[in-house]
């Protein structure tokens, strides 16, 4: 016996803007690859797109798994996703060109077997348990990688890993001062998790909107790349940096205010909302 | 049935089909790690043991959620996984500042163990004083008469329409429990990551072993977060909202996740071992 409490009325199907998200996140990811093609770090920018393509589709699984009681609070989901994507994403970062790929692949399959546990094991029994995790944890995959991407300027195992250092003019290799070894990873970790249960967090209710929640997470990606985009200065060069740091910020002004419009006009209205349904384990 | 009455899905019970089918996973995970990299079974075997620890010692934390901010159930006030990442990530912290001085193994595992109960005391304490002196409500159990460890009467100080209140001594004895197990088994999957990776990265990247360990330390702390969250959330869904500590019936339902983390430790512990494996 199972209970939805919010059902999606309108809007754009889950199923248009899961495939949307992931064929959107692959391409951006594999537009940083430019990087690699020209050799320059101009492209990083794309990784930041990944990033916020990847968590609106990511914040939609969570409305569709949270709007089933599970009890947890929502933050939960968003701390499943990426703890299952982080250990996915630095396995496939060794594949090399074809880490996005296998990223996606393996954050899919430790989802899947993830979603069966707590759905037969666990006895949770929420029809879109297993599909829910599946997607978050190849959500979590890729914004990860995404993040990678915009601060490192690649994928690769080995650009996470190294880094270089100029001292009194020799340009030295490091280790220290990396994405993994400075464990900036840590910080883009919880910069995507925070984003990602954010949105559905904030909206849901009786008045909920399809494209005011997808607007909030936008705009919340947008602010993460902003602050992933000033940590990509010590990284990548100081050109490509600024790059990507005006588009995070142009973006975030342009969604922020969008998003302010929508709260404004959902605002407005009067909505006939039903009582609180009492769902919570208690 | 109308949304208002019904429950949340998940029940006691235990299904038995489930439960088997992820014993035969976790042997089949085991054999992958044999068949791919033979000297990682022992830590990926460790790893697991951390998880269930993690996952077996959640259920000791008071979690009161929404309800519990209200002053309408014990407990306290915020989510599982969010309590649990609170616990666990502090005693991660203490075993890895243990491990960094050199520590023996096991004096590493008991100071994380130790990190993640002090954090919990001392969250306990400061719920109870915002209980007690900032909501003025008295610490009452909702599902046991009388306090399990002082014996305590708790009817009289319970209030009409809730399920009790505030944080019983048990609670608060099952917090501090609850993040020793929490704390020390995130520091064991540290541990063992990192012993791994200091031992087969540097034959992996072609460096020094002096230049693989801040590479090392990052991935195995990453690693370790990201096992503790799944842990944490995968036992958030088997108490499924609200648990007062080890006397609450739910506490009953640890089997399964005892199975679950077993599970999901040993998935996301063989993929982290295989990165110096492939």
């Amino acid at each position: 016996m199972t209970v939805k409490v919010e059902v999606i009325e309108g809007g754009i199907p889950h199923n248009k803007i899961m495939i949307a998200g992931i064929v959107s996140t692959l391409v951006c990811l594999y537009l940083t690859y430019l990087n690699v093609l020209t050799s320059t770090e101009m492209f990083s920018f794309f990784g930041g797109l990944a990033v916020i393509a990847a968590l609106i589709w990511g914040s939609h699984t969570i409305k569709v798994l949270c709007s089933y009681g599970i009890g947890t609070g929502v933050p939960s989901a968003g701390m499943i996703a990426f703890g299952s994507g982080v250990i996915a994403m630095l396995l496939a970062t060794k594949f090399g060109f074809y880490a996005p790929i296998v990223a996606a692949v393996l954050a899919a399959v430790i989802g899947f077997i993830l979603g069966y546990v707590s759905n037969n094991i666990l006895n949770m029994k929420i029809p879109a348990m297993v599909q829910s995790l599946t997607e978050m944890a190849v959500v979590g995959a890729l914004t990860l990688m995404g993040f990678a991407a915009l601060i490192t300027g690649g994928f690769t195992f080995a650009g996470l890993t190294t880094g270089h250092v100029t001292v009194m003019g020799m340009t030295l290799l490091t280790h220290e001062q990396s994405f993994l070894g400075g464990c900036l990873i840590a910080v883009a970790f919880l910069l995507g998790a925070i984003a990602i249960q954010h949105p559905f967090n904030a909206c849901l209710g009786p008045g909920w909107q399809q494209d005011r929640m997808l607007m909030l997470t936008a705009e919340c990606g947008f602010l993460s790349m902003i602050a992933a985009a000033i940590m990509s200065f010590a990284l990548i060069s100081t050109g490509s940096a600024i790059i990507s740091l005006l588009i995070a910020i142009i973006g975030w002004v342009y969604t922020y205010k969008e998003y302010m419009v929508l709260s404004k006009r959902d605002a407005a209205a009067w909505l006939d909302a039903k009582p609180i349904p009492e769902v919570e384990g208690h | 049935m109308s949304a208002v009455a019904a429950k949340p899905a998940a029940g006691g019970a235990i299904n038995w089909t489930a439960m088997a089918v992820g014993v035969v996973m976790f042997l089949i995970l085991m054999g992958i790690c044999y068949y791919f990299y033979p000297t990682g079974l022992m830590p990926l075997l460790l790893i697991v043991v951390g998880g269930v620890m993690i996952g077996f010692g959640v259920h000791f934390v008071p979690v009161g959620g929404a309800p519990a901010a209200m002053g309408q159930a014990p407990g306290i006030a915020t989510g599982v996984a969010m309590l649990a990442a609170g616990g666990g990530l502090a005693g991660l912290f203490g075993g890895a500042w243990a491990a960094a001085a050199g520590q023996d193994a096991l004096v590493v595992v008991i100071t994380g163990g130790i990190g993640g109960g002090l954090m919990m005391a001392i969250t306990c304490m400061m719920v109870n004083f915002v209980y007690v002196f900032g909501m003025g409500i008295p610490a009452a159990s909702g599902k046991v008469a009388n306090d399990p460890i002082t014996g305590d009467s708790q009817a009289e100080f319970k209030s009409q329409g809730t399920e009790g209140h505030g944080l019983p001594f048990v609670s608060f004895v099952g917090g501090v429990i609850g993040g020793l197990f929490a704390g020390a088994g995130g520091t064991l999957i540290y541990l063992e990551l990192l012993e791994v990776y200091k031992a087969a990265l540097p034959g992996v990247m072609q460096i020094t072993a002096a230049q693989v360990l801040p590479i090392a330390i990052s991935a195995a702390g990453m690693f370790a977060v990201g096992m503790f969250l799944v842990n944490a959330v995968l036992t958030a869904y088997n108490i499924t909202g609200t648990i007062e500590g080890p006397h609450d019936p739910k506490f009953k339902r640890w089997p399964r996740s005892v199975v679950a983390s077993a599970v999901a430790s040993a998935l996301c512990g063989l993929v982290a071992i295989l990165i110096v494996a492939l």
